[in-house]
C-alpha cells in the first residue's frame, strides 16, 4: 500500500519533467561493519528442521563467483532440541535452496505444540533462538478464478474462518506440480488477524516466483498468474508473531528495494547472541490443499 | 475544566496580581505630572491600508510606540507641547506639533516616498529598533523585499524568503515545511489572518500557499515567543492579508511560466469599506492538454494547484471595525493509465475563514475578537477495474479568541486575552471495495479535542537602559470522546477496548508557559538581550515516511501521547554601525524538546487501521543549540543581508537507533544566506541570492544479507550519512515598463541555480546482477531536482 503511494509521488515529480536527467552515481563511504551471521531456519510438523546459514556482506562490496564463497558458513555447530532430544544438524546439499548447502536434522521431527530451541556455535560466538509449532488452521475451501479479461489466467481464492481469539498469524505458499521446484511464498505472504479477527472471509493470492526467475512464464504476460490446467498445492501455515513481523518486514524490504521515499526498515530478528545476528527461526503449523485450476 | 487547570489558573492570577502590584509601585514614583493619551490609526494615504509596525514617537526624547496589526497606536505622555513623529519604511515622515491638554484621537495618513534614485533615503522604522526593542529572534519582512528577490520559476514565495534568515532552514527542494532552530515542521505556528494554515506548501514544498499579491505583512518569531502566541514549540509565522484599497478601484497581476495571478481591490463604500480578491492558478495541465492525444495511454493525467484569497472590511464607527477574510487552496493530481484501467486522484489543501471585530474601549484599550475556521485535508483515491481504494486524513479547527491591548502609560504596553479551539482530527482512514465486496477497515476514526489558553504580558521600560517583556500563558487541552482505546498485551494483541462516549473527558493536560525577555542598552548603538520561553504543544504531526509529505498525520495529545514541551534560552548582542546604516546581531540559543514523536521502527501505515495510531508511536527528546549571525544593510541603492547559522540538532528515542542519540534529518552545521538587491536606475533593478547549507542526514544501508534467496538491506545508525552540501545562486533583473497614470507593468527575468549545481534530492540504490548469476553489485545513485532554470514573468498594475 505504501510503496504504491510513494511510487505515485515519485512519478508525480518525474511527470513534471523537472528531473532533467540530474542523476549520477555517487560513492558512499560506508562505516566498517562486521560480517554478521544470517540464520534462516524452519521446522514444520512431520518434517525435519533445516537451517540456512550465511554471512552478511558490506553494502557496496561486489560479489562475484570468487567472493560468493565468502557468504557461506560451513563450519558452524548447529543443534536443535525439543527438550528431550538434542540433535546436531549436518550439512546437506539442496539444489532448490540458496546457497545450496544447508544444515538439516535427521533425528528430530516437528510436532504441533512443541517448542524447539536452536543453538549455533560459530567462530567463538553462540547464538540462540526458540520457536513453537502452532496448531494449523486449515482453509475452508480453495478455488481458482479467472481475472476478468485475462482469458485463462487468474488467482487462487480461499475461504478462511479465523478463530475467535486474536493473535493468529498466517503465511501462504503455493507450488504448481510439474512447474515449480518448491513451495513459493509470494510477496505479501504473511498476514495476521488484525482486520479479520473471528471472521469468515474470502481472499486471493497471486502466483509468486523464485527470485530472478528465468522461467518463460515469469517473464511474459503470465507472470503473477496461475493458469487453467495448473495443479496447485497450497501450503497454508500458522506462525508466531515474531515470524510474522520478520517476514512482513523482509518482504516490504524486497518490494521497497531502493525506493528513496520509504523509511529505513529494520527487519526484527528473533535470533539472540552477543555478536548479533540477522534472521529468523520459525515453527510452521502446516495445512496442505490441492486444487486443479479450471 | 478539571481541578488541575483551575489551580493553574489561580496561580496565574496571583502571579499577575503580584507583578502589577510591584509594577504600580515603580510607576507611582514618577507619576506626579498629569498625562494624556494620543491614539489613532496610521494608514497609507492612497489606499487606506492600515500600516503595521509604524513608529509613533515624540521628537524630544524619542519615546514612543508602534502600530499594531490593525494600524492602531496609543501613546500616553505628560501634558505640554510635543512634536509627534510618525515614521514608516518607504513613506514620507510626518511631524505634528501639538499642545497636549486632553486625550486626543489623531488618525494619520502617510504618503509613499517618491523614489529619487540619486538619493534613496528611506528612513523606515525607528532606525535603531534593532538595538532598542526587547525583541529577539524576530524578523519582519515586507512584501516588497520578498517580491524583489529572484523567484523559482517566477513564483514569488514567502516561505522560501524566510528560509534565507539565520535560524530558519529549508529541508531542501521537494520537502514541505521549514525548520526553525532545530524544531520540526509541525512546531511552526503558521497564521494567515489569525487562522492556522496546517500545510503551507503546494506540490511538496516547491511553492508556498501564500500569494504575495494578497499579503501585506510577514512577521516571523523564531525565539522569545510572546505570550499571546502558543500551541507550538518553535516559531510563529504571522501573515496578514491586505485589506483592499478603500479609496479607488485597482488591480494587479502577473503572467508567469507556470501560473497566472490576478488581484482586484476597491472600495465598497469609500473610506468605510473595501474588498480584495486575489486568485492564482497553475496551468501546466491546461497548456499540455492539446499536446496529449486522446488516444494516449496517460490521457487525463495532470497536476494543478490554485489559491483564492478574499477579504472585506467594514468600518462601523470610529471605534468598531469588522474584517472577514478567507483562503481556499487545492492541489489536485490525477494519473490515468488507459491500458490497465488504473487511475489515481489525489486532492489536498487548506481552507480558512476568519471574522474579526476590532473595538476601542477607550483611548488606551484596544480589543480584537475573532471567530476562526481552519481546515486541512488530504485524500488519495485509486481505482483499477473492480477494485477501489480510498485513503483520507485531515484536521479541522474552530477557534474563538479575544485579544486586548492596554497602553497604561508610555513605559508599559500590556496584552491579555483568551482563546478556545475545538479540534476535529481525521487520522488516516481507509476504505476499499472490490466489486460488491466492501473490505473491513474498521470504523472511520475521528478524534476530538478542546484547547484553551489565557495569557497576559507586559512590555515594560524599567529605565532608560533596561526594558523587559514579561508574559505568562496558561493553557489546557482535553481529548474528548467518542473514543475507543485499544488496550494491548506484550504480544501486541488487543486484549480490551475502553469506550469513551460523546464529549466524555478522555484525558486533560495543562500547564503554565512563562515567557520572559530583557534588553539592556550598553550605549546608543549597542545592547544585549536575553530571553527564556517555555512552550507547550498539544497537537503533533506524525510522519511515517522518510520525507515530509502531505500524507503526514495530525494527531492530538491523548492518554498515551503527552504534550510536547519546549524550553528555549537565548542571549544576543545587537549593534548598529554608521548611523544605523548597518545592523548586526549575534544570537546564541539552547533549546530542549520533550515528548517528541516518531513511529516505531518497522511500523507500517496499515498498523493504524483497527487500532489507535498512537499505539505505533514512540517518544523521545530533542536538543538544539546554535549561533546566529545577521548583518543587514538597511539603506542605499545596494542593500540586503548576510545570515549565518552554526548549529547542532539531535534526537534521542529509547526505541530508535538502540537508544543512541542521532542527528536530526535537518541538522545543519553550517547555513549561509547572502541576499542583495541593487537599484541601478529607474528602469532596471537587480537582485541575487546565494545559499549554502550542510547536507541533510539520511539513513543508508551498510550491509546486505540473503533471506529467502533474495538480498535485503541492513541499515546503519539512524541518519548516519551526510549528503553533500546544498548550495545555489539565483539572480534576477526587473525592467520597469512605461508608466502611465492608469497602467504600469514590469518584466522580471530570473535564473534559478545559475551555475547548475546538482544538489542532492535523494539517494537510491541500484543492484546489478543477481545471486544466481554469481555476480551482484550495489551502487548508490543521487538524484537532483532542478538544473539551471530561467524564467520570465510579466507583472502589471492598474
Amino acid at each position: 500500500m505504501r510503496t504504491y503511494k510513494n511510487k505515485t509521488i515519485l512519478f508525480l515529480v518525474c511527470a513534471l519533467g523537472i528531473i532533467a536527467g540530474c542523476e549520477k552515481e555517487i560513492t558512499v563511504d560506508v562505516p566498517l561493519s562486521e560480517r554478521k551471521l544470517v540464520v534462516e531456519g524452519y521446522i514444520e510438523q512431520g518434517a525435519h528442521p533445516y537451517v540456512i546459514l550465511t554471512k552478511s556482506n558490506p553494502y557496496f562490496a561486489a560479489i562475484d563467483s570468487n567472493s560468493l564463497i565468502d557468504l557461506l558458513v560451513l563450519n558452524a555447530i548447529v543443534t536443535v532440541s525439543d527438550g528431550a532430544i538434542t540433535d546436531t544438524l549436518a550439512i546437506t546439499f539442496d539444489a532448490n535452496i540458496f546457497p545450496f548447502l544447508i544444515y538439516r536434522s535427521n533425528n528430530i521431527t516437528g510436532q504441533i505444540g512443541s517448542t524447539y530451541s536452536l543453538t549455533i556455535r560459530h567462530e567463538g560466538n553462540t547464538y540462540f533462538s526458540s520457536t513453537t509449532i502452532p496448531a494449523p488452521i486449515p482453509l475452508d475451501s480453495l478455488w481458482f478464478k479467472v481475472q476478468p479479461g485475462k482469458d485463462t489466467l487468474g488467482f487462487v481464492w480461499a475461504h478462511l474462518t479465523d478463530p475467535v481469539a486474536t493473535g493468529n498469524n498466517y503465511r501462504w505458499f503455493a507450488k504448481r506440480i510439474g512447474k515449480d521446484e518448491k513451495f513459493i511464498a509470494p510477496i505479501g505472504s504473511v498476514f495476521d488477524d488484525k482486520f479479520v479477527n473471528g471472521k469468515s472471509f474470502d481472499f486471493a493470492y497471486n502466483r509468486g516466483s523464485v527470485p530472478n526467475s528465468n522461467a518463460e512464464d515469469d517473464k511474459n504476460d503470465e507472470q503473477g498468474y496461475f493458469k487453467i490446467g495448473d495443479e496447485i498445492v497450497v501450503k497454508f501455515c500458522t506462525i508466531d508473531k515474531a515470524n510474522f513481523l520478520f517476514w512482513r518486514a523482509a518482504e516490504i524490504e524486497v518490494s521497497n528495494n531502493g525506493n528513496p521515499f520509504a523509511s529505513p526498515n529494520t527487519i526484527p530478528s528473533n535470533i539472540t547472541g552477543d555478536a548479533g545476528a540477522f534472521g529468523v527461526w520459525g515453527g510452521y503449523g502446516v495445512a496442505l490443499d490441492t486444487l486443479i485450476a479450471q | 475544566m478539571d481541578d488541575k487547570f483551575m489551580r493553574l489558573f489561580s496561580f496565574l492570577l496571583r502571579g499577575v496580581f503580584l507583578y502589577f502590584f510591584v509594577g504600580a509601585l515603580c510607576v507611582n514614583e514618577v507619576n506626579a505630572q498629569a498625562k494624556f493619551t494620543i491614539s489613532g490609526y496610521v494608514k497609507d494615504a492612497s489606499t487606506g491600508e492600515a500600516l503595521i509596525g509604524a513608529n509613533v514617537f515624540t521628537k524630544a526624547d524619542f519615546k514612543g510606540t508602534t502600530t499594531n496589526v490593525y494600524g492602531f497606536y496609543s501613546l500616553t505622555i505628560s501634558e505640554g507641547t510635543h512634536t509627534l513623529v510618525i515614521r514608516y519604511l518607504g513613506y514620507t515622515e510626518q511631524s505634528l506639533e501639538l499642545q497636549l491638554n486632553a486625550n486626543k484621537r489623531i488618525n494619520i495618513d502617510l504618503a509613499t516616498v517618491v523614489v529619487q534614485v540619486e538619493e534613496v533615503v528611506i528612513t523606515g522604522e525607528k532606525a535603531d529598533k534593532n538595538v532598542q526593542s526587547t525583541e529577539m529572534g524576530t524578523v519582519k519582512l515586507d512584501v516588497e523585499t520578498v517580491k524583489a528577490l529572484p523567484a523559482f520559476l517566477g513564483e514569488v514565495d514567502i516561505l522560501k524568503t524566510i528560509q534565507y534568515l539565520p535560524g530558519v532552514q529549508s529541508a531542501g527542494e521537494g520537502n514541505s515545511g521549514f525548520y526553525v532552530r532545530g524544531g520540526g515542521p509541525d512546531q511552526n505556528l503558521i497564521l494567515l489572518d489569525e487562522a492556522v494554515v496546517y500545510n503551507a506548501s503546494h506540490l511538496f514544498g516547491f511553492f508556498s500557499v501564500f500569494n504575495a499579491d494578497a499579503v501585506k505583512n510577514i512577521n516571523l518569531i523564531k525565539g522569545g515567543m510572546p505570550a499571546q502566541y502558543g500551541g507550538r514549540l518553535a516559531s510563529v509565522l504571522d501573515i496578514t492579508m491586505n485589506e483592499g484599497n478603500n479609496k479607488e478601484f485597482h488591480g494587479e497581476g502577473g503572467v508567469g511560466l507556470i501560473a497566472t495571478r490576478l488581484t482586484l481591490e476597491g472600495p465598497i463604500k469609500k473610506d468605510t469599506s473595501s474588498f480584495i480578491i486575489s486568485a492564482r492558478r497553475t496551468y501546466i495541465d491546461v497548456l499540455s492538454k492539446p499536446f496529449i492525444k486522446k488516444t494516449s495511454n496517460a490521457y487525463g493525467s495532470g497536476y494543478y494547484f490554485y489559491d483564492l484569497n478574499a477579504k472585506v472590511n467594514y468600518k462601523l464607527s470610529d471605534k468598531n471595525r469588522l474584517f472577514l477574510s478567507g483562503y481556499f487552496g487545492r492541489d489536485v493530481f490525477t494519473f490515468k493509465n488507459k491500458e490497465s484501467g488504473f487511475s489515481v486522484n489525489i486532492p489536498w489543501g487548506n481552507a480558512t475563514t476568519s471574522l474579526r471585530w476590532n473595538h476601542l474601549f477607550s483611548d488606551k484599550m484596544f480589543m480584537n475578537t475573532s471567530l476562526i475556521f481552519s481546515d486541512y485535508n488530504f485524500e488519495f483515491g485509486a481505482e483499477q477495474s473492480e477494485f477501489e481504494f480510498k485513503l483520507f486524513s485531515g484536521i479541522q479547527d474552530w477557534t474563538v479568541k479575544s485579544d486586548f491591548s492596554f497602553f497604561p502609560d508610555i513605559r508599559h504596553q500590556m496584552k491579555f486575552g483568551a482563546n478556545i479551539i475545538y479540534h476535529k482530527f481525521t487520522p488516516s482512514n481507509a476504505s476499499a471495495r472490490s466489486g460488491e465486496v466492501v473490505f473491513d477497515f474498521g470504523k472511520i476514526v475521528r478524534l476530538y479535542a478542546n484547547e484553551a489558553a489565557v495569557y497576559i504580558s507586559d512590555d515594560w521600560d524599567i529605565s532608560e537602559k533596561l526594558a523587559v517583556h514579561a508574559g505568562l500563558r496558561a493553557s489546557a487541552f482535553t481529548h474528548l470522546g467518542p473514543f475507543d482505546r485499544y488496550v494491548k498485551d506484550l504480544q501486541d494483541r488487543i486484549v480490551d477496548t475502553l469506550h469513551f462516549t460523546n464529549l466524555e473527558n478522555v484525558k486533560t493536560y495543562g500547564g503554565l508557559e512563562p515567557r520572559f525577555s530583557a534588553r539592556y542598552n550598553i550605549n546608543k548603538t549597542s545592547s544585549i538581550k536575553a530571553n527564556y520561553t517555555h512552550n507547550l504543544q498539544y497537537i503533533h504531526l506524525a510522519s511515517i515516511s522518510a520525507v515530509s509529505l502531505p500524507t503526514d498525520l495530525w494527531v492530538p495529545s491523548t492518554d498515551r501521547v503527552k504534550p510536547q514541551i519546549g524550553d528555549q534560552y537565548a542571549v544576543g548582542y545587537f549593534r548598529n554601525f554608521k548611523e544605523n546604516k548597518y545592523e548586526t546581531s549575534l544570537e546564541a540559543y539552547y533549546k530542549t524538546m520533550i515528548n517528541q514523536i516518531e513511529y516505531k521502527e518497522g511500523a507500517q501505515p496499515e498498523d493504524n487501521v483497527n487500532d489507535n495510531a498512537d499505539n505505533n508511536f514512540t517518544f523521545g527528546t530533542g536538543v538544539s543549540y546554535g549561533l546566529e549571525l545577521f548583518l543587514k544593510k538597511r539603506t542605499g541603492r545596494v542593500n540586503g543581508w548576510i545570515g549565518y547559522t552554526l548549529s547542532r540538532t539531535t534526537r534521542q528515542f529509547d526505541e530508535i537507533n538502540r537508544g543512541q542519540e542521532f542527528a536530526a534529518k535537518f541538522d545543519r552545521r553550517h547555513d549561509l544566506s547572502v541576499v542583495s538587491t541593487y537599484d541601478y536606475n529607474k528602469k532596471w533593478s537587480f537582485s541575487a541570492v546565494f545559499v549554502f547549507g550542510t547536507g541533510n542526514s539520511v539513513t543508508l544501508p551498510v550491509s546486505w544479507y540473503v533471506i529467502n534467496g533474495q538480498p535485503v538491506y541492513d541499515y546503519g545508525p539512524r541518519n548516519w550519512y551526510r549528503m553533500t552540501p546544498y548550495h545555489r545562486l539565483d539572480i534576477s533583473a526587473t525592467m520597469q515598463g512605461k508608466k502611465s497614470k492608469k497602467f504600469e507593468s514590469s518584466w522580471n527575468f530570473a535564473i534559478y541555480n545559475v551555475y547548475n549545481r546538482h544538489n542532492p534530492y535523494f539517494i537510491y540504490f541500484d543492484t546489478e546482477g543477481s545471486l544466481e548469476s554469481g555476480y551482484l553489485k550495489n551502487t548508490a545513485k543521487q538524484v537532483s531536482l532542478f538544473p539551471i532554470l530561467p524564467s520570465i514573468t510579466w507583472n502589471f498594475k492598474f
